[in-house]
């Protein structure tokens, strides 16, 4: 390679083969935080409704008991993420602002399929390397919309969807549960209820449920809407007396102690 | 026929004293001279052996399923007053310490000392068949075995199971009828005789304190002096040592053990500049001296 | 013999070679006193991202006096009690009393090496009384060896839980702390509980319910409490 060349844009896929050949060899390549996770959607009467577990794990670890799952994307649209957690928030991110761009350029309200669009479009270009697997869920001039997008690029619309580590938890309760024309609190009920299933069923999953609720002209981000796992109390307090722990007596260099004047006057 | 019928039937070998072998499946038993009855239990399949060391790597703990405890500083010298022997006391389980406070020095008998180094139950296991070895050795002749009869013992035993798994780094200290013995046995097969040895992860750095203060003539304290700065310093390089440095003497009358030291507060005593402090009230400047 | 077995009893399956283990997650813990002993092990049994059951013991009564608890693989550790329990049983028949806690320790080291080249996947802890009536752990890799401690945790959550143990049984890091000081019973038993509602917040595979055993010279007490089950 040229020295001192401005690397292009856009992903390099040059050290591919070699960290593989690496990670055979035993050495152990750095892991991203994956969201092990239960994402869901719903049409109901009004509209759609879009479910999320709030944990993040690092392995076995769990990284963050309450992140934030679904993704702004537009006033009329929100996107849930699974898979890893900085290409699903990048992703959502960089889509967002083109919507916003496109929405300023044609003067008008985006529509879900244009979102839907650009996300399996960016995502196919990567082959599934950018580890995104989201649902999607909109309301536009045409109606309400619901889709999931997977990692390589494919995308399926359906009336109910679910995704993630818990997909199947949540799917037995929308198997069960989901009718057509259901009421806003029914359809918010039975997304709750899917999402936790995939809480306790799904070692992925965990914490808290949040709920989007997106209905013509407005939407509504129902934060923690759920928080079935508070901590319980501790059994005795671990207060520490004032000088408990040790650390170094500090070393101070002799020239340290002269006052240094700094001449700011130029 | 069934086989495992047939295993049944050929597996009444004891167990630990216990009538009958308790699991059906093929078993390793130890046979010849010093076959007492000790039967391991193999994996079914072509290969038993390829399969314990995949699952049990014992060298390189990559990807292995089954880590035990590993990663040592010890050392044994031979010096005018007998033989000095120094172990640190960690025991790390891939990169996790599982412990710092294990006992590396194994008393094999009132005048017999082995050193534990790689797995950690290996050495404990075998050193201790080795102590019965020992014992039968007393009653048959009534007389003590020697450190190289007992060094070979053990090396012979282990020698079986070559090419098995096992990881073994061990020295065997004593004192017998020609004066202290020194050996160095590992799970190779391979025995030694010589004055100083160091084994394990920490052992270069060990060797470099000994090689460059041992002397033969040194004194008892100076000898201590000698072993405990080989240990706390391999302690302080190897991320795998620590812990404590256990000391033993081994003289005629057979060994003795010295008082733990901890190679924390070693640290501070080779460092007297180094100064700990837990004052809360603006600690953060020193009068310049 | 060996001749005779020339084939796995098992398929093989994906990568052509056998895989006997399973890592069923959970955790144990241990606390020595002076005249008693914790053991505590959550029931979670896992498998990936599944959980096999809510309610899978893993500490068990060996004697009145010693209680063994495992993780690690669920079918090797079953087996291990079973073999252990067995053992137990003829040794009370035989000798008419009951074996000794530090027997015991040795024994489960020497079965567990008798299985050197087929090992148990599991990480037992034994708790219980020695003969003087103190508080007894023992800590053992998959292969036997054994140590005698204070304290110790062992498990998914291991990594989590040592060390606060290790700053709150053994006063690691606290100035003119005694580290030799041993707790009393209802310091040690607030510290286990909190060992593992503090687990259970941050390891996927610890959870459901606790079970706690306190030995001492009345015999085995045991305690079931919840924990979170997300």
């Amino acid at each position: 390679m040229a020295p001192l060349t401005e690397p292009s844009a856009g992903f390099k896929f040059d050290n591919v083969k070699r960290n593989q050949l690496l990670g055979d060899k035993g050495y152990k390549l750095p892991t991203a935080t994956k969201t092990g996770t239960t994402i869901v959607g719903l049409i109901f009467k009004d509209g759609l409704i879009l479910g999320a577990d709030t944990r993040a794990t690092a392995g076995p670890i769990v990284a963050d008991k309450n992140c934030e799952k679904i993704h702004y994307l537009a006033p009329n649209m929100y996107c849930c993420g699974a898979g890893t957690a900085a290409d699903t928030e990048f992703t959502t991110n960089m889509i967002s602002s083109q919507l916003a761009l496109h929405s300023l350029n044609t003067g008008r309200e985006v529509r879900v399929v244009a979102a839907m669009t650009m996300l399996k479009q960016y995502l196919y270009k990567y082959h599934g390397h950018v580890g995104a697997a989201l649902v999607l869920g909109g309301y536009d001039v045409t109606g309400p919309h619901l889709f999931t997008i997977y990692p390589h690029g494919s995308t399926d619309k359906l009336p109910y969807v679910t995704m993630g580590s818990g997909s199947l938890a949540a799917m037995s309760v929308f198997e069960s549960r989901w009718r057509p024309g259901m009421s806003r609190e029914e359809g918010i009920e039975v997304v709750k209820d899917a999402i936790e299933a995939g809480i306790f069923n799904d070692l992925g999953s965990g914490s808290n449920v949040d709920v989007c609720v997106i209905t013509k002209g407005n939407a509504e981000y129902l934060r923690n809407y759920s928080t079935p796992n508070e901590r319980v109390q501790k059994e005795q307090s671990y207060r520490f007396t004032p000088g408990t722990t040790e650390f170094y007596a500090p070393r101070v260099a002799r020239q340290a102690q002269e006052p240094a004047e700094m001449d700011t006057s130029a | 026929m069934n086989r495992f019928v047939e295993q049944l039937a050929a597996n009444d070998v004891a167990e630990l004293g216990m009538p009958g072998s308790l699991l059906a499946g093929p078993t390793a038993a130890m046979a010849g001279p010093t076959g007492h009855g000790l039967s391991f239990e193999l994996a079914a399949g072509n290969n038993p052996a390829e399969f314990a060391q995949h699952f049990i790597d014992a060298k390189s703990e990559k990807d292995s399923l089954i880590k035990i405890a590993h990663g040592t500083t010890t050392l044994a010298f031979k010096f005018r007053e007998g033989v000095m022997v120094a172990t640190d006391s960690r025991a790390t389980s891939g990169n996790v310490i599982a412990s710092q406070t294990v006992k590396k020095v194994i008393e094999i008998n009132p005048y017999l000392l082995g050193t534990m180094a790689g797995g950690a139950a290996d050495c404990s296991f075998w050193e201790r068949v080795l102590g019965m070895e020992c014992r039968l050795h007393e009653l048959r002749n009534k007389k003590r075995i020697s450190v190289a009869a007992a060094s070979k013992l053990l090396a012979n035993l282990v020698y079986r199971y070559k090419g098995m798994g096992l990881s073994m780094g061990t020295m065997v200290a004593g004192w017998d009828e020609k004066g202290p013995g020194l050996y160095y046995v590992d799970s190779d097969g391979q025995r030694l005789a010589n004055d100083i040895f160091s084994v394990g992860s920490g052992s270069t750095f060990a060797y470099g304190v000994l090689d460059s203060h041992y002397r033969y003539d040194m004194d008892i304290e100076e000898a201590r002096d000698v072993a405990r700065r080989a240990i706390y310093h391999a302690t302080h390089r190897d991320a795998y040592s620590g812990g404590v440095v256990r000391m033993y003497l081994v003289q005629r009358d057979g060994w003795v053990p010295y008082p733990l030291e901890d190679v924390g507060d070693l640290y501070y005593q080779y460092h007297p500049e180094v100064q700990l402090t837990n004052r809360t009230e603006s600690p953060l400047t020193v009068v310049p001296a | 013999m060996l001749s005779s077995i020339t084939q796995a009893p098992v398929e093989a399956h994906s990568h052509n070679r056998w895989e006997p283990y399973v890592d069923n997650g959970g955790t144990s813990l241990a606390i020595a006193g002076a005249d008693f002993v914790i053991i505590a092990a959550d029931t979670r049994q896992s498998d990936g991202y599944s959980i096999n059951t809510r309610y899978d013991p893993k500490a068990f009564e060996l004697s009145n006096k010693t209680v063994i608890a495992t993780t690690g693989y669920a079918a090797d550790a079953k087996r291990l009690v079973e073999v252990m329990e067995q053992k137990a049983q003829s040794y009370f028949h035989k000798h008419e009393r009951v074996m000794s806690t530090p027997a015991m320790a040795q024994l489960l080291s020497n079965t567990l090496y008798y299985k050197r080249f087929f090992p148990y996947y599991v990480f037992p802890i034994l708790a219980g009384l020695d003969s003087q009536g103190k508080g007894a752990v023992f800590t053992y890799d998959p292969v036997g060896n054994m140590e005698r401690t204070v304290y110790v945790a062992c498990g998914s959550a291991s990594a989590l839980v040592q060390p606060f143990l290790d700053n709150q049984v053994g006063f690691a890091n606290q100035r003119a702390a005694d580290p030799n000081r041993l707790l009393d019973r209802e310091t040690a038993r607030k510290i286990a509980i909190d060992a593992f509602t503090g687990a259970t917040e941050r390891d996927i595979y610890t959870g459901d319910w606790l079970e706690i055993f306190t030995i001492d010279q009345t015999g085995v007490h045991r305690e079931k409490r919840e924990l979170k089950r997300d």
